[in-house]
């Protein structure tokens, strides 16, 4: 798999230099605050509610099992023995303590990891989908794309202080894992008529208070000239993007106020005259190279004579935690790493150890993590499946939950995160135990419930089938529900079902819902086509009936 | 006075002092202004596009960094350098030393910083990283200091 070469770790050691020499002004007075702040977010580093969490970058999603390991190693040495996996497939760890900061990240640097632009108001670390170059019918593989643009935006003198934070998605398949158009900037490679290859560029989207699905800026822009063109758009936000309010500071309010098409204009009017710099051209040859690095580490194999084991648990398994992959003899392999009564997303130091183990048993040592707070194993051979759950089981990592709606998707929650209005994990543990009959679950099938516990919406509840947002009312906790999100086909937010629930029937309220689903649903009908049907009245009469 | 935050005068590489207007004092009188050979500083609210045409009468163009999070300056430097080819001084002013890296390969040629960091060793940070990934104005790590 890919790897970072010399350059690129010369570059995370001069940053961990860098911030290092900041940390210790800061700690003897000679950085006030205010500054430190903006330096140390992105760097990663965020004041929590006990300590200091560290968000570190997993560039689209891409674990070695090497890396792995090393996070393992972070979980024990500087924090309490496990991270966190999050909703944009990076990883926090959440009880660091600032004096240690530099040795941590210097630790990471050998295993070619970073926490650089995880967090301030500057471009983040690119989703991607987690099936990248693995699923039939792709358009392009998207990661040697998101590697460039990486390089592109680390460190970039101009768009390093931004009005807001910067979000980009890239996605190269058909159906939409990245939910790119809930990014501040969302790429779909698309070809056009002629079969040549670029980008649709959409702008504006996020979720948060004031939820947004991104608009079409550009339907075709060539790989050559992305650079240019996502210059030309990052240009426009920071000349002209809302400074004067902290809640208006993300492009998408930009894009609101001045319209898309007008945004657009702005956009091409300066792109114009960048287009043809040949030093804002991407390097076809680097990314040839690049593409070569990214070259799956598998052949085709045939499995003539294989016989499946029979196993009551281990097919229900299969059913939810296997994809078929584009490679002959091979298969996907999702783990779930949510455990009753455990935040999730959450992983402990032994877990990963095992995980990076299996991994290069099972997976050719790579590792994928996706929005939902999951682990892929990418190049499973079928006949080394039943092995796989096997040794999973042994772990207890062998929920089936994937694609049920026990797979629960909640940030950290009033538990641990300071922004927090309400509690998140121990209602998922709720829903979990309401739910905890698997032919339920299976009778149910693919349905999402994903919980937030503030408005920042880091748990994505406006995407999820069933959103629940946490808020105070008169003192106690209450729980919005959102309906019929989606991004996979089409995108849209979750429409607001009604007054909010308090935390103590918002269980109830949760299972009127999946009632009403069951009852009007129509063979193999999603959640989103019945709610499409019969729209939100029956769902409302339900719970507030 | 800690910091210096409305310097009425700078020094251009000649070593000859320029008076400074505000970039409001030049829009309503840049006829005679611009006789005079001035510098303009520009703040980050400053609509820079509006001087593109004038900028062969403009000895020196000031940048004010003061607002440490403010980062429209940065795109202010990146237009005059690179794309209008301004060809007199681009001077950061208020300039903070963390950004100073940033500032330069923006296309800043001179900078000025803040009072607060005197005695710290600038070469430090004006240099930034020996890898760049990206173009940018000047690619070089400068260590012009004002």
């Amino acid at each position: 798999m890919y790897q970072y070469n010399a350059e690129d770790k010369q570059f995370l050691v001069e940053r961990v230099d860098q911030f290092e020499k900041q940390l210790r002004r800061h700690l003897s007075g000679e950085l006030d605050e205010a500054k430190f702040r903006s330096l140390r977010l992105r760097n990663g580093l965020y004041m929590e509610l006990h300590a200091h969490m560290l968000r570190i970058a997993i560039p689209y999603g891409i674990l070695s099992s090497a890396q792995l390991r090393a996070l393992a190693d972070v979980a024990d040495k500087y924090d309490r023995g496990f991270g966190h996996f999050t909703t944009r497939q990076n990883i926090q760890f959440n009880w660091i303590q600032l004096p240690e900061i530099a040795n941590l990240l210097r630790d990471l640097t050998a295993a070619g990891l970073h926490a650089i632009q995880t967090s301030g108001k500057a471009t983040r670390n690119i989703t991607a989908d987690p099936l990248s170059g693995l699923t039939e019918g792709e358009i392009e593989d998207a990661r040697p794309y998101c590697e460039l643009i990486r390089r592109w935006f680390n460190l970039h003198p101009e768009f390093s202080w931004l009005p807001g934070k910067f979000k980009i998605a890239i996605n190269g398949a058909k159906l939409d894992e990245t939910a790119l158009r809930i990014h501040d900037l969302g790429l779909r490679l698309v070809r056009n008529e002629k079969g040549e290859l670029g980008f649709s560029v959409f702008v504006g989207g996020g979720l948060g208070a004031a939820a947004m699905v991104a608009a079409e800026t550009a339907s075709f822009v060539p790989v050559a000239d992305i650079l240019s063109y996502l210059e030309s758009s990052l240009r426009i936000y920071n000349l002209k993007g809302r400074r004067d309010h902290q809640k208006k500071l993300r492009i998408k309010f930009l894009v609101r106020e001045l319209g898309a098409a007008e945004f657009s204009r702005l956009v091409d009017e300066d792109w114009q005259q960048t287009k043809d710099d040949p030093e804002l051209k991407l390097n076809l040859n680097e990314l040839e190279s690049l593409k070569k690095d990214f070259a799956l580490p598998i052949e085709p194999i045939s499995l003539d004579g294989f016989k499946e084991t029979v196993d009551f648990n281990y097919s229900i398994w299969k059913k939810n935690n296997v994809r078929s992959h584009k490679v002959s003899g091979h298969s996907i392999v999702n783990i779930s790493l949510t455990k009753l009564g455990a935040p999730p997303g959450d992983a402990t130091s032994e877990q990963m150890r095992i995980l990076a183990k299996l991994a290069d048993q099972f997976s050719s040592g790579e590792i994928r993590t996706t929005k939902r707070q999951t682990i892929v194993f990418p190049f499973v051979r079928k006949d080394q499946i039943f092995n796989l759950w096997k040794s999973l089981e042994q772990y207890g990592l062998a929920s089936p939950h994937q694609g049920t709606l026990a797979q629960i998707v909640s940030c950290p929650g009033r538990d641990y995160c300071d922004l927090a209005k309400a509690v998140s994990i121990p209602i998922a543990t709720r829903v979990q135990e309401r739910f905890n009959d698997m032919n339920k679950l299976l009778d149910i099938g693919d349905l999402n419930i994903n919980i937030s516990g503030c408005e920042n919406s880091c748990a994505h509840h406006h995407i999820a089938d069933i959103g629940l947002l946490g808020m105070q009312k008169n003192g106690e906790e209450y729980y919005q529900i959102t309906l019929a999100g989606e991004t996979l086909n089409e995108t849209n937010i979750g429409k607001k079902l009604g007054p909010s629930v308090s935390g103590e029937t918002i269980v109830d309220a949760v299972e009127d819902i999946v009632n009403v689903y069951i009852a009007n649903r129509q063979q193999e009908e999603k959640f989103t086509d019945v709610f499409k049907r019969i729209g939100i009245t029956p769902f409302k009469e339900k719970v507030y009936g | 006075m800690d910091d210096i935050k409305n310097p009425t005068s700078l020094i251009n590489k000649d070593y000859e002092t320029i008076n400074l207007v505000t970039f409001e004092e030049w829009i309503e009188d840049n006829g005679e202004l611009s006789r005079l050979g001035v510098g303009i500083i520009l703040e980050p609210s400053d609509d820079v596009s509006l001087i593109k045409d004038s900028l062969d009468s403009i000895e020196l163009i000031a940048l004010d960094f003061r607002n440490f999070d403010d980062g429209r300056s940065y795109s202010q430097a990146y237009l005059l350098s690179k794309r209008w080819h301004f060809r007199g001084e681009i001077i950061g002013i208020n300039a903070h030393l963390d950004q100073l890296q940033f500032m330069i390969r923006s296309g800043i040629t001179r900078y000025q910083l803040l009072e607060s960091y005197s005695g710290f060793n600038e070469e430090d940070y004006a240099n930034g990283f020996s890898i760049c990934y990206q173009a940018a104005a000047n690619n070089h790590g400068l260590n012009l200091k004002y």
